[in-house]
């Protein structure tokens, strides 16, 4: 609670080991309090967050397994690429050669090798999101939590940022990913969590979130010419331009094809995330 | 430890990365003290060495005597003028003030002479610690040559003779000058006397008591009254302040580095990290103290290299310095939960600094100070802190003085630093 507003409002989840799970939801839905309550910042007015059995985030051991991208770029300015990492690295333990050989990691998986040596300032808006997240990364977490990582990221980088994220995928960490664009969630997660107002509104893998509230498969056809439809073919025909929305696409395009009608343009609209938004709380999530 | 270290090191660091903060650390105090205390000495203040105009209007023996006394006083540097161009350098600030030896001063230097010798010192009345200075030095000279008058029979016959020729010369009754006359005559036998008796050595004349009795009561001057309760040059009114603006600009720096610190994330960051608010605080306070501490170290050794300011009495100069840092980190608690954005701590800290600083004697030296400015300093961590430096380097203070700057110092120190850490904490929640 802040004050009058309740920011999370009786969520539940539970994040397996080594999975990519998603918060998706709107600027505000309460990804981010969710995210401090998870590391120990909030208190929870009620409830209980456990990670790896044990009930108080704010413990030392549990702290030393999580790196933690905020989404606003935690870094110091004056500092060059190279201190901010070894800086927090000290914070998390590491020292010497251990912290050398972590801290030469971290700058490549950020792609600073050329400007390690440079002050932050100095950085794009793209150098500084990836040294955030390398900052995360120094001391080699079990557990990341990436907040919104790609906010205000140019194409190049935030591609860049996915196939990083992918690759500590691969490598087994447990990754916790809030955002509020459906692509990413769709690319990165293993399971997703569609939270908004501070409610969880659905949780599942994105094909079973698609299946359960995503309805069906929508077809748009625009004839040459006007085509004579089997009359027990569901959907709406306007002079040349058909539309119907079917959990079976491929036989109704089939039967289409039959109609003998000459096909000028055919789209295929599967679910997604978004859809699956927009039907949970009749708003658009890019709309937010 | 090793962590509040990290976090204390990093603070250094972007300290000084920081060029404009570093400028307003170390570069300002000194140039404010070296400009300050060049103008000061360059308009002849230089207390090692004040400007007396004398004015000897009497041109008797004994003011003439007087005159030569002044002029071996190595506080002084006394030149001699007509009485309207002495009071036109002090007006305009060319000399610190002018001695007037009236006429009528030797014979009133005598004995049974009706009126008090006069002496009029010209000085403006801002100059309250020139006047102190001059009024004590002054004494001292008068003093040390009405001893030597005593001591020197046949200076004391040629006065007592002089004393009479001018009572009989006022044309005074027998009966009015009957006891007086007696007594003088007796007096100048008794020194006529003494010049028939043969010399001792001074170790006979001690073993006899002799010495003490004709050296009169021994008066024991204690240098530090003119010599350590004055500063040496304005150089030492200066560094003090300057120290204070060090401090000052430490502390505004540190107060906006933990705002920026919350509003950049990277507060957020340290405190997901494995460690403890009293880890984040105490490396910020570690940092401001340890930046603080230099700083004015720095300031001193140019003060006392450079410009001779007195440095001797180390371990009470450093407790003072300590008690100031000590003060000041403390402020920079309290200050920078004052606003919520940088900007807004910024502008408080200097805000609320440059008023302390203003009444606390870091623009207006503290000995210059009238009355109730004084009362209103009162209410200054800043004056506290340069009374307490002062005290070690020219006000002579005594352990027992030091307690109340000190105690005051420890005391805004600790009380701030709690208020900001506990507003700090409920903010945070």
């Amino acid at each position: 609670m802040y004050g009058d507003l309740t920011a999370v409002d009786n969520l539940s989840f539970t994040v397996q080991d080594s999975e990519t799970f998603g918060l998706l939801g709107p600027n505000g839905a309460g990804k981010t309090t969710t995210i401090n309550m998870l590391v120990g910042v909030l208190e929870p007015d009620s409830g209980q967050i456990t990670v790896n059995n044990t009930t108080d985030p704010s413990q030392t051991q549990v702290r030393m397994q999580i790196g933690n991208a905020p989404q606003a770029l935690a870094l110091y300015e004056d500092l060059t690429g190279e201190e901010n990492l070894a800086f927090f690295g000290r914070l998390y333990g590491l020292s010497g050669a251990r912290l050398k050989e972590r801290v030469n990691w971290a700058v490549k998986v950020a792609r600073l090798e050329d400007r390690r040596t440079d002050q932050a300032k100095k950085y794009s808006g793209g150098m500084k999101r990836r040294l955030n997240l390398a900052i995360a990364l120094v001391h080699d977490p079990p557990v990341l939590l990436l907040d919104e990582p790609t906010v205000g990221v140019d194409p190049q980088s935030r591609n860049f940022i996915f196939e990083t994220i992918e690759k500590l995928r691969e490598e087994g960490r447990t990754i916790i990913y809030t955002t509020h664009y459906m692509e990413e969630a769709e690319r990165l997660c293993d399971r997703v969590a569609i939270i908004d107002h501070g409610q969880l509104l659905a949780i599942g893998t994105v094909d079973e979130l698609i299946e359960k509230f995503g309805g069906h498969t929508q077809i748009t056809v625009d004839f040459a010419t006007s085509p004579k439809l089997p009359t027990n073919l569901e959907g709406s025909l306007d002079g040349t331009h058909f539309s119907m929305a079917t959990p079976k696409p491929l036989e109704v395009l089939n039967t289409l094809a039959n109609s003998k009608g000459k096909f000028h343009q055919v789209k295929i609209e599967r679910p997604d995330l978004e859809r699956v938004f927009l039907n949970l709380t009749g708003r658009s999530l890019r709309d937010q | 430890m090793n962590t509040v270290i990290t976090l204390a090191t990093k603070d250094l660091r972007l300290l000084l990365r920081d060029k404009a903060t570093t400028f307003w650390v170390i570069g300002f105090p000194l140039l404010m003290a070296v400009f300050f205390g060049s103008v000061f000495s360059g308009m002849g203040d230089s207390m090692s060495g004040m400007r007396l105009i004398l004015v000897d209007q009497d041109q008797s023996e004994s003011s003439i005597q007087f005159v030569e006394e002044l002029g071996k006083s190595t506080a002084l540097r006394t030149v001699a003028l007509p009485l309207d161009s002495a009071q036109q350098r002090v007006r305009i600030g060319k000399a610190s003030a002018y001695l007037l030896i009236p006429k009528g001063y030797g014979t009133a230097q005598g004995f049974g002479g009706s009126a008090k010798a006069k002496l009029e010192l010209g000085i403006d009345p801002a100059r309250q610690v020139e006047r102190g200075y001059l009024q004590g030095i002054i004494m001292q000279s008068y003093f040390a040559l009405l001893q030597r008058q005593f001591t020197d029979p046949a200076l004391m016959k040629k006065h007592l003779r002089a004393s009479l020729d001018s009572l009989r010369a006022d044309g005074e009754t027998a009966n009015e000058l009957g006891p007086l006359t007696s007594f003088l005559g007796s007096m100048d036998q008794f020194y006529s006397w003494l010049d028939t008796v043969p010399k001792t050595t001074a170790a006979d004349s001690a073993a006899a008591g002799n010495d003490a009795f004709m050296s009169g009561p021994e008066l024991d001057i204690v240098p530090m009254t003119a010599d350590r309760a004055f500063p040496k040059s304005s150089y030492e009114i200066t560094f003090p302040s300057s120290l204070m603006w060090a401090l000052i600009a430490v502390t505004a720096a540190f107060a906006v580095s933990i705002v920026q610190e919350r509003t950049r994330g990277t507060f957020l960051r340290l405190r997901i990290a494995p460690l403890t608010r009293t880890h984040i605080l105490a490396g910020k306070g570690i940092a401001c103290f340890a930046s603080s501490l230099v700083v004015c170290i720095l300031l001193l050794i140019v003060g006392g290299l450079v410009f001779k300011v007195r440095l001797d009495n180390t371990i009470m100069l450093l407790t003072a310095v300590l008690c100031s840092v000590f003060c000041f980190c403390g402020l920079m608690m309290l200050i920078s939960v004052m606003g919520k954005t940088e900007q807004a701590v910024g502008g408080i800290s200097w805000a609320v600094l440059l008023v302390f600083s203003m009444t606390g004697g870091g623009m207006i030296p503290l000995a210059v100070m009238p009355g109730w400015m004084r009362t209103i300093s009162n209410f200054s961590p800043v004056k506290w802190g340069i009374y307490s430096v002062e005290g070690a380097i020219w006000r002579g203070f005594s352990w027992g003085e030091m307690m109340l700057p000190l105690g005051v110092l420890i005391a805004i120190g600790l009380v701030t630093f709690t208020i900001g850490v506990t507003i700090l904490a409920r903010t945070d929640n």
